[in-house]
C-alpha cells in the first residue's frame, strides 16, 4: 500500500473507510498496539541445558549477498528472527546494534533474519532506526529458515558458540546490551 | 496430567487500563508467576494491518470481525519453563464453553479464499503462537481471535504446564471491540 497523507483524504481521493484504513496502516507500520501497552524487554538470555548443533542457515541479504552460518565457525553468532511489523522486534533492534558495536571486534557476529517481508520493506524500516543496524539483514521470505529453527513466534534469537552449537535463546523482546546479557556472552567470545 | 492449581487471580470486569488515544481496553491478570493480557484491537485497525500485507479488504474483514486482541503472555516467575497450546485454552460466554479458532483453520480458510502466499506468511507470524514454551523471563505477543461477534463479553481461560502440572489463568468479562 502506498503511503497516505491526511491531505489525500481531505481532497477526496480516497473513500472515507479506505482512507481511514490506509492512514492507520501508514501510521501503524508495526502491529497495532501502543508501546505503552507492551511488557518490559527481557534482560537475560535463557541457557540451553544441552547445546545442540545449530540448524543450517544460508540466506541472502538486502544486497543479494549470501551469508552461511557454516562459514562462521570460530565466531560467536547471534541469530535474530524478526519482522518490521513486530513491536518487540522493533524495540530490541537498537540494543542488538549496540551489542554488535561493543563486541564485534571480540568475535561477535549478528545475523538478523527478517521473516516474510521484501527487501524494500526491510530497508525502509531500518532507515528509521537509531542506531541503524550495521550487521547483515537476511531475508527469509517464505519463513523456511524460521521453521527449520523451530521458531514459534517473533522475535526469537539464538546464540551460537564458536563450535557451531546453540547455547542460549531469547524468546520475546530482549534488551541485548544489558550488563547481565554481556556477562552471559563473555565466556564464549573467542580469545583475543 | 493433574490440574494442580485452579486458583488464579481473575481480572476484574473493568479493564486494567485504557489507551488514552484509542480508548482500547486492556485486561490483565497474574497467576502462578505468569502475566496474561488482552488488548482490544479495533476491526479497522486489524483490517488495515492485513490489507497492508496483501490481504483483500473482504478477506481481512473476516478476521477483523472475529474479536481480535493483542495478546501477551509472559513468564515472570513461574516455577520453571512453561508450555502452552492454544488448543487447550477456552472461551466462556453465556454458559457455553468453546475453543479458540486455530491458526491452521484460518490458514486453510485464506488458502481457500485465494489469499496470496506472502500474505498468509504475514498472517501466520502476526498471530499469537499456537504453542510455545517460555523460560522465566521469556514472553511473546501476537493477535488472538476469539471468533466471537463484535461487542461480545466473555471469559478467557488460559492453560499452561510447568513440569507436567497444569495451571490456569483467567481473564473475566473481557469485551470485544465494536
Amino acid at each position: 500500500m502506498m503511503p497516505v497523507a491526511a491531505s489525500d483524504c481531505a481532497r477526496g481521493r480516497w473513500t472515507r473507510r479506505l482512507c481511514l484504513m490506509a492512514l492507520l496502516a501508514t501510521h501503524l507500520a508495526s502491529a497495532p498496539v501502543g508501546a505503552a501497552e507492551l511488557p518490559p524487554l527481557s534482560h537475560r538470555l535463557t541457557a540451553l541445558g544441552e547445546p545442540a548443533p545449530a540448524p543450517a542457515l544460508r540466506l541472502l541479504d538486502l544486497d543479494g549477498g549470501t551469508h552461511d552460518l557454516a562459514d562462521l565457525k570460530g565466531r560467536l553468532v547471534l541469530v535474530n528472527f524478526w519482522a518490521t511489523w513486530c513491536p518487540p522486534c522493533r524495540r530490541e533492534m537498537p540494543s542488538l546494534e549496540r551489542l554488535y558495536q561493543q563486541l564485534r571486534d571480540r568475535g561477535l557476529t549478528v545475523l538478523a533474519v527478517d521473516v516474510g517481508e521484501d527487501p524494500d520493506t526491510v530497508f525502509a524500516f531500518t532507515g528509521q532506526l537509531e542506531p541503524a543496524p550495521s550487521f547483515p539483514l537476511l531475508l527469509d521470505p517464505e519463513s523456511r529458515a524460521a521453521e527449520d529453527w523451530r521458531v514459534k513466534g517473533l522475535p526469537t534469537s539464538f546464540l551460537i558458540d564458536p563450535q557451531g552449537r546453540v547455547i542460549f535463546r531469547a524468546v520475546g523482546g530482549t534488551e541485548f546490551d544489558q550488563a547481565a546479557t554481556l556477562e552471559q556472552l563473555s565466556p564464549y567470545l573467542p580469545a583475543r | 496430567m493433574v490440574l494442580a492449581a485452579l486458583a488464579s487471580l481473575p481480572a476484574a470486569g473493568e479493564p486494567s487500563r485504557r489507551d488514552p488515544d484509542t480508548g482500547a481496553a486492556t485486561w490483565e491478570t497474574q497467576a502462578h508467576g505468569v502475566t496474561l493480557s488482552l488488548t482490544q484491537l479495533l476491526p479497522d485497525q486489524v483490517s488495515a494491518f492485513y490489507v497492508n500485507r496483501g490481504f483483500a479488504l473482504a478477506d481481512a474483514a473476516v478476521f477483523a470481525r472475529a474479536c481480535v486482541f493483542m495478546t501477551v503472555l509472559r513468564n515472570d516467575a513461574a516455577p520453571g519453563e512453561l508450555s502452552f497450546r492454544l488448543a487447550d485454552w477456552r472461551v466462556q460466554q453465556g454458559g457455553e464453553t468453546r475453543s479458540l479458532p486455530l491458526l491452521d483453520d484460518w490458514l486453510a480458510q485464506w488458502q481457500g479464499r485465494g489469499v496470496g502466499a506472502a500474505a498468509r506468511v504475514a498472517f501466520r507470524w502476526a498471530q499469537f503462537p499456537p504453542e510455545q514454551s517460555y523460560a522465566p523471563g521469556e514472553w511473546n505477543q501476537g493477535m488472538l481471535a476469539t471468533g466471537l461477534p463484535p461487542g461480545s463479553r466473555f471469559d478467557l481461560i488460559a492453560r499452561w504446564t510447568v513440569a507436567g502440572q497444569v495451571y490456569e489463568g483467567r481473564v473475566d468479562d473481557a469485551r470485544c471491540s465494536e
